[in-house]
């Protein structure tokens, strides 16, 4: 395993499943984030000059997860801006505040690794268990 | 949250496998398959997505698998339910992200042993013109407008922009537009990402293919096809890009706030098969959209297949007449339709879900077009890019077990970390060169994890759907050149 990403991946036959891990869950949306941009470019220099401010409702921490993961994919696909930065503010089961530092994605330094078409409901879990919070997330590639 | 069914199969005969309804299953599951693929069902959760597909309200005879079946996430890919109309419901997991990807075959009158030796240059020219992977965007940029003409006219949206002609959407399914698209249901997200896609292939699994026409089984069909055998066809495998993800999304997340609301009186096994019953409005706009994302797609491969048609006019400079380049057909595979079908003797219009299936007609369906009346649709079936494509004919059996579907592909056997490490330390490249195989691909794990490996064998699919007399073979088709995102 690669002791450097901030997620584990496990085996989905179409797909790609991971496991984040979080002593809290700001730490933990704030990983399983990193973990989607790791998943998608490779490790880069780019430093983002713009600011977002993010402001998300759910159903329930799984819904807001899908959500929170989500609003990156859109950000690269419809916008071409790439997340190089993440501070999340606050998480409560149903809504979630953070601010995104994102750069304009640039084809001379920004590597993609993979597409992710979506990030599915398939399996989704988010527990909290002795270790910390666990998320289990399935991308559509 | 999974289901409690029990996934013991019986096997029927050589090419079915019963999943008997048990637990919360409303019908029974039904396998095509042979004895050689039934074993890597067992490998995977495919078996409990086509149980799960089975709990859910108004679904009509089995919840079906074909051949390629493997674990998807929601339905299986590889997986056909049909739902009645007014006790049923719809999925936007059924459908899936990519809504209507599908594939498009182009014949062409140009002889292989004179391309072989300029397929590096063909292939290189294809890769630069045609937009290929992530975050590259299409030759048309679309006003807001113009986008909603694409989600309601489909494929004719192009053909009336210069990108094709009139002769091409007779050649598709659904002459290349759905009906009922309403774009005024779709989110501005939607909007703002089909803006700048269209006429672009995608990444992961899409690909455009030069390939050469390699063994006929059927020479009548194959003629009335156009297939000859040595000769050049064009093969594309694309969907509604970006554009179709968001509109999935967009009911996926409305769907299963309704149903976290207790909007649904039924539970359900995975979240990702968050549904609305068909009679809801909700469905009705899922409906309207995911025409719109149909339409799109059908646009979108209309443009590709243009941008084709130029590369190799200019690439080979010859002449259109002398390229001779002919849409053989193009098909969905990733749907929704309302289609009506004989249930229990009696004629019922149902909701079909296709996750990974192709639609495959009979001779003499009414929905055919007159060129292809006699024989039956063509079914178009890609394999993976070291072995073969296949193009078959819909027949019968479809009709009478499958609610006209076939299946839609070779199917993954390997996860993609799976492929990765089976690559580790081989030249993909170099392996498929060696067998006369040139590809250019962008992302750059795309190639390892889409190597032949990490797929069925292609021809044990085509055998099961062939024995099972769902479609018949008509021709192999061997690559050449492949480009892919």
């Amino acid at each position: 395993m690669d002791t450097t990403l901030s997620y584990t991946p496990f085996d989905h036959t179409a797909d790609l499943g991971i496991i984040v891990t979080g002593t809290d869950l700001e730490d933990l949306f704030r990983k399983a984030a990193q973990s989607i941009i790791e998943i998608m470019f490779r490790k880069n220099s780019v430093k983002g000059t713009e600011s977002l401010k993010i402001s998300l409702d759910g159903e329930d921490l799984a819904d807001l997860m899908v959500r929170w993961l989500g609003e990156i994919l859109y950000l690269f696909d419809a916008e071409q801006k790439i997340v190089s930065g993440i501070k999340i503010f606050k998480v409560s089961r149903t809504h979630l505040e953070a601010a995104l530092t994102v750069a304009v994605f640039q084809p001379d330094h920004h590597v993609i690794l993979n597409e992710i078409k979506a990030v599915t409901y398939h399996q989704i879990e988010v527990t909290q268990k002795p270790e910390g919070w666990i998320a289990r997330v399935i991308f559509d590639l | 949250m999974t289901s409690t069914a029990n996934t013991q199969l019986i096997k029927l005969d050589e090419y079915r496998w019963l999943l008997p309804k048990n637990g919360p299953m409303r019908v029974p599951g039904l396998i095509f398959s042979n004895e050689a693929l039934i074993k890597t069902l067992q490998e995977d959760q495919s078996l409990v997505q086509v149980a799960n597909v089975a709990s859910l309200p108004g679904i009509v005879g089995h919840s079906l698998a074909m051949p390629d079946i493997h674990w998807g996430y929601g339905f299986p890919i590889g997986g056909v339910a049909a739902f009645d109309f007014d006790e049923g419901i719809v999925s936007p997991g059924g459908v899936g992200y990519d809504i209507n990807c599908g594939c498009r075959l182009m014949t062409t009158q140009l002889q292989a042993d004179e391309i072989r030796p300029r397929i590096r240059d063909l292939v290189a020219a294809l890769f630069r013109s045609i937009p290929s992977g992530v975050g590259t965007s299409g030759p048309v940029n679309l006003s807001k407008q113009e986008e909603a003409r694409v989600a309601v006219q489909g494929a004719a949206w192009a053909v009336k922009s210069g990108f094709g002609d009139r002769e091409d959407l007779s050649r598709t399914e659904d002459s290349g537009c759905m009906e009922g698209a309403d774009p005024s249901v779709l989110s501005q997200r939607a909007i703002q990402r089909g803006q700048k896609q269209l006429g672009t292939l995608g990444s992961g699994n899409h690909f455009l293919e030069i390939q050469v026409v390699d063994q006929i089984y059927d020479r009548e069909k194959a003629g009335a096809f156009g297939l000859v055998e040595g000769r050049i066809t064009v093969l594309i495998h694309s969907g509604s890009r970006g554009f179709g993800h968001q509109i999935c999304d967009d009911f996926l997340k409305e769907m299963t706030s309704h149903h976290m609301k207790g909007a649904l009186s039924f539970s359900l096994p995975d979240r990702q098969l968050a549904c609305a019953p068909l009679r809801s409005d909700l469905a009705k706009r899922y409906l309207a959209g995911m025409a719109c994302a149909a339409n799109y797609a059908w646009a979108n491969r209309q443009v590709l297949m243009h941008l084709t048609r130029e590369t190799l006019l200019s690439a080979l400079e010859i002449t259109p007449r002398e390229l001779g380049m002919k849409l053989l057909y193009d098909v969905c595979h990733n749907i929704a339709k309302k289609e009506k079908h004989l249930v229990d003797g009696q004629e019922h219009l149902l909701c079909v879900h296709r996750k990974g299936a192709t639609r495959a007609l009979p001779p003499m369906h009414p929905l055919l077009p007159e060129i292809y009346r006699q024989t039956g649709q063509p079914v178009l079936i890609p394999g993976d890019m070291g072995r073969y494509s296949y193009v078959l004919s819909g027949s019968e059996g479809a009709m009478r077990e499958s609610f006209g579907s076939s299946c839609h592909g070779a199917g993954r056997i390997l996860s993609r970390t799976q492929a990765i490490k089976k690559a580790k330390g081989r030249a993909i490249y170099r392996e498929l060169e060696d067998k006369g195989i040139f590809v250019q691909s962008r992302g750059r794990q795309t190639l390892k994890e889409e190597m032949p490996d990490a797929y069925k064998d292609v021809t044990q699919v085509i055998e099961a759907v062939h024995g099972a007399g769902l479609a018949r073979k008509v021709a192999r088709l061997k690559p050449l050149g492949v480009i892919k995102g």
